[in-house]
């Protein structure tokens, strides 16, 4: 089906339109390109629609025998993964990219800004449905640049120093993709997708870089990869570019929030059958996954600014993104991923507004909720404690019972089944804590709408499943792989289960006005904390120190090496 | 047969005629230099023109089209000026020898490779000054080259392999022999160091992809060695350096480095070592005519660090010289990123330290290349300094190396010379020795 090429050249017509031409014409052509970018978004719906009905397109322009005498093999693989994407991809592009129009009305820059955001989308749409394992890296690494270009302002040393950070950062991320994609090829014999799959789990390897330490074949390659994954999804500790490029203007951070950042998933995503064979890589994503998403949210709540929050906040949710993959859930990190990436592009989009406000309106944001929350109400208290701790029994028994997600086979689903319960405890607690208000209707409303809430998204994510994967032996395979032992599993459950009801009951004692005895040393720590989670755990720190060792060292070698230097 | 010796004198002679005939202009620069640059396209035309009827060199074709290409890259770039006659000639002069040593085999091509080196140790000892005594050093090798080179023609195997190949070591820089290169990258005066560093290098290739099958094992593994202390030496140095040519010398030891690792490794010509070298060469000769840009404006000696906010005072130089950095950190599209991943994907070579270093010092290069580029482009703008964006000689000068470098990136290494196949993975012959 030739037709689904236009998907990402339409996007690329869309940026030539804006880069060629007069200067009288800059806003006309700027306003014109919008058309064949939402054009592509027409086109990759109807992308969707044929590979949904019809199957896979597989379009090669080249001989896959010849791969390695071609330095860009450009052919197209769409299945389902790459129809929805290109369908998020494009969509979010022309939301974008109209917004922008507006947004850089009269900037001298209006013209280089707008062709980078076409641009990006085309690598983007590029990147989602390449064919092999090459094409996939050379517009991964066209993103890398990309980003450098879209993240910095000429005249701002900080702006350019966070840049060339972002930057160098992506690239250790490029060369740990290139390792794994030359050993995947070296192991393997091909880089084409289903192919390279099949080979994988026909020829098992097992590699000895160092006497007495083996390792899978898959686990090498899976590993390399994803630390490439880790370095554009922001993972803890390559997370630190992200806050350093918020000088950007606000259409930036939302194409870089809801589509440049998701690179990590989708190519974990992507390479699904291959992170499949190997539960060790699978664990380490579940571990950094974790990390990312536990600190990412502690750090956005520490921060001032909205910018920042919102960053952080998209660290802790890439973070819980690469966790659903290190569970073994695939089709659950895609489906977090488009929510995720419709929920940031708007709110990104929205708060330069806020921030306009802000600056007119001294009193911005208004206050007046704080008597509210002196006030203390039993019976919305009571509900929210009762819907907390009754509501995931329900939802367990629902899930098993009426949507047969296998519980008792799949740690991952259990541990998804938690993390639910935690977070909307969380929603509750804050529902409580800002709006007491003593009402059966409050009540009921929290009462119906959670547990709907819960279900619709639980009947959306395994419609989704269903869709992306249509052999269930498949899905349940990748839990199997990323199954932990039993022990760890059940601490972690028991800690998640003891956190909530440690928080309900702290705060229900602080509503009441009473005090919980605690040790000086954990008020303490919890200022310590909270310093250390406002600057950002001081992350920066040892990448200047460890850049500075580094040049320290390369100046006292050339001095010392008599050479032309001297 | 005498018509085939006739036809592998053809692309020496054109330029060396070209040379000649030039001279009738001297006296006029703007003549000499336009002249000199139809001498370079009318050369590239021949060596098209021949391909047919030339012997196909082991590296393919690639390696002939683009010298004449540099060769007129070098030119455009350079402003017209008297004082640059001598080196416009010379530029004529060593692509006529060059391609002599290209097409011709044996004691013919030694010859042409024996004249060259001559002429360039008498430049360099032309231009030695005291304020540079290093220089020596690179006159010293380019002689001890010279002596190599007759070595291999008196002797015989494996005296004149290994001879042959330290002369490879110096025209394709290979530590310990490098300082050849960043002499003549950084004394050699006008437009030639842009040339020189595809030209010899070119040659380097052309004599190891004959050479290499008939060195000895443990010069093959002492090879390899050096070259892998090279492409971190080469990185590490170009890390520390603030002058321009001195960084994109050391930057190309590094990135020559890594081809020298390779073949070592594999022992046998690989399909893509004359896109590696053309493309490495080419680039930096780019970045070698973007500099000259800025030493044309601001003086042979100014500090890269104090010129800044480019990006907003001459666009098209930034634009330029931004996809020439992007090219030489071996990004995509471009022909370094080309070459390397023909490297990493036809070699069947097996994961090791040796690889783990070569993709250190790729990475290397994004540090060093992005920060010169960033010190120049971006910043402030210096409201002291007079800004004359490019001129059409110097855009087209980059342009030039811009497509070409395009072109190699994108097309398939078949069309640049013999038929070549993939050679087949490990995984598909044979067990894997450091698997279990």
């Amino acid at each position: 089906m030739p037709f689904v090429i236009l998907v990402p050249l339409l996007p690329l017509l869309a940026a030539l339109i804006v880069v060629i031409g007069s200067d009288c014409s800059r806003h006309a052509r700027a306003r014109v390109a919008a058309w064949p970018i939402g054009a592509a978004f027409c086109v990759a719906v109807a992308t969707l629609y044929f590979v949904a009905t019809q199957g896979t397109i597989a379009i090669r322009f080249y001989d896959p025998a010849s791969l390695a005498l071609i330095a860009v093999p450009v052919g197209f693989y769409i299945d389902r993964l790459s129809a929805v994407m290109m369908v998020l991809i494009s969509g979010v592009g022309t939301i974008i990219y109209t917004y922008s129009v507006g947004y850089m009305y009269q900037d001298p820059q209006e013209s280089r800004y707008l062709f980078l955001v076409a641009f990006t989308t085309f690598v983007l749409l590029c990147m989602v449905s390449s064919a092999n394992l090459v094409m996939l890296f050379v517009f991964w690494q066209l993103l890398s640049c990309l980003l450098y270009l879209l993240a910095h302002n000429h005249a701002h040393a900080a702006t350019l120093a966070g840049a060339y950070r972002t930057f160098t950062l992506l690239r250790v991320g490029d060369v740990a993709f290139l390792a794994g994609l030359v050993l995947a090829h070296s192991l393997y014999g091909t880089l084409e997708f289903p192919t390279l799959f099949t080979k994988a789990i026909e020829t098992p390897v097992t590699l000895s870089p160092l006497p007495g330490w083996d390792i899978h074949g898959a686990t090498a390659v899976t590993l390399l990869l994803f630390i490439g994954g880790m370095s554009k999804s922001a993972q803890f500790p390559m997370h630190i570019w992200l806050p350093r490029s918020l000088y950007a203007p606000t259409p930036v951070h939302a194409l870089l929030h809801a589509g440049i950042i998701n690179a990590g998933g989708f190519l974990i995503n992507r390479l699904a059958p291959l992170f499949g064979l190997s539960s060790t890589t699978l664990h380490v994503a579940f571990v950094v996954g974790t990390m990312t998403a536990i600190l990412g949210a502690a750090m956005m709540l520490a921060q001032n600014d909205i910018k920042k929050t919102l960053g952080f906040s998209t660290i802790g949710q890439m973070g819980y993104m690469i966790m659903e993959c290190g569970l073994g859930a695939f089709s659950l990190a895609v489906f977090h991923l488009i929510a995720h990436g419709i929920f940031k592009a708007t709110v990104f989009l929205n708060c330069g507004n806020v921030i306009h406000k802000a600056r007119q309106e001294p009193a911005f944001p208004h206050t007046d909720h704080e008597a509210a929350e002196q006030s203390f109400s039993r019976l919305t208290w009571t509900t929210g404690f009762v819907t907390t701790l009754l509501i995931p029994l329900l939802i367990l028994v629902v899930t098993h019972g009426v949507l047969h997600i296998p519980l008792l086979e799949s740690q991952g689903a259990v541990i998804f089944l938690f993390f639910i319960w935690i977070t909307s405890s969380q929603a509750i607690l804050t529902l409580t804590r800002l709006r007491a208000v003593a009402s059966w209707k409050v009540s009921a409303a929290m009462l119906l709408t959670l547990p709907f809430i819960v279900f619709v998204y639980l009947f959306a994510v395994q419609s989704f499943t269903a869709f992306l994967y249509r052999d269930p032996q498949e899905v349940a395979s990748y839990f199997l792989a990323a199954a932990l032992p039993r022990w760890l599993f059940d601490v972690m459950i028991a800690i998640a289960t003891l956190m909530t009801i440690f928080g309900w009951t702290y705060l229900y004692m602080r509503a009441h006005g009473r005090t919980m005895w605690t040790p000086a040393w954990i008020e303490g720590l919890r200022i310590r904390l909270y310093v250390l989670f406002m600057n950002r755990l001081y992350a920066d720190e040892p990448y200047e120190l460890f850049s500075q060792a580094v040049m320290r060292l390369v100046h006292r070698f050339d001095k010392r090496e008599q050479g032309w230097s001297q | 047969m005498m018509e085939g010796a006739i036809i592998s004198w053809l692309p020496a002679g054109v330029p060396l005629l070209g040379a000649v005939l030039s001279l009738a202009v001297w006296s006029k620069p703007d003549r000499l230099k336009v002249s000199a640059i139809l001498v370079s396209l009318v050369s590239l035309g021949a060596n098209v023109g021949l391909a047919g009827s030339l012997t196909t060199p082991p590296e393919g074709m690639l390696l002939l089209y683009l010298l004449p290409l540099a060769a007129c890259v070098s030119l455009l770039g350079q402003p017209v000026h008297s004082d640059h006659r001598p080196s416009w000639l010379m530029t004529l002069l060593f692509l006529g020898l060059g391609l002599g040593v290209l097409t011709n085999h044996n004691v013919v091509g030694q010859s042409f490779l024996l004249v060259l080196l001559g002429s360039l140790i008498a430049l360099l000892f032309r231009h030695h000054t005291a304020l540079w005594p290093i220089s020596w050093r690179g006159i010293g090798t380019y002689g001890v080259g010279a002596l190599c080179v007759g070595v291999s023609v008196i002797t015989g195997p494996p005296i004149s392999a290994v001879a042959s190949l330290l002369t490879c070591a110096i025209l394709l820089p290979l530590v310990p022999f490098h300082e050849g290169h960043v002499t003549a990258l950084t004394r050699l005066p006008g437009g030639l160091p842009s040339f020189i560093v595809l030209l010899l290098p070119a040659l380097g290739v052309h004599g190891l992809t004959t050479v290499v099958a008939a060195v000895p094992e443990v010069a093959a593994r002492t090879v390899s060695l050096f070259a892998l202390a090279g492409s971190l030496y080469g990185a590490i140095k170009a890390l520390a350096q603030s002058r321009v040519r001195l960084l994109l010398a050391y930057s190309s030891l590094s990135f020559f480095s890594i081809l020298w690792w390779f073949v070592a490794a594999a022992r046998t010509p690989m399909p893509r070592v004359a896109v590696f070298v053309g493309a490495v060469g080419l680039v930096t000769s780019g970045l070698l005519v973007a500099w000259q840009v800025i030493r044309t404006r601001y003086g042979d000696d100014v500090d890269p660090q104090a010129i800044s906010g480019l990006a907003f005072t001459m666009p098209r130089y930034a634009v330029l010289l931004s996809l020439l950095a992007l090219a030489a950190m071996g990004l995509p599209p471009f022909g370094v990123f080309a070459g390397f991943m023909g490297l990493l994907l036809t070699s069947s070579l097996t994961p090791s330290v040796g690889l783990f270093v070569t993709l250190v010092a790729w990475l290397t290069a994004s540090w060093y290349i992005m920060q010169m580029v960033q010190q120049l482009l971006f910043g402030v703008r210096r409201p002291d300094l007079r800004y004359t964006d490019l001129l059409r000689t110097e855009f087209a000068s980059l342009m030039m190396v811009i497509l070409v470098l395009l072109a190699l990136g994108g097309a398939s290494s078949n069309l640049w010379g013999p038929e070549q196949t993939a050679p087949p993975t490990s995984a598909n012959v044979e067990a894997i020795t450091w698997n279990k």
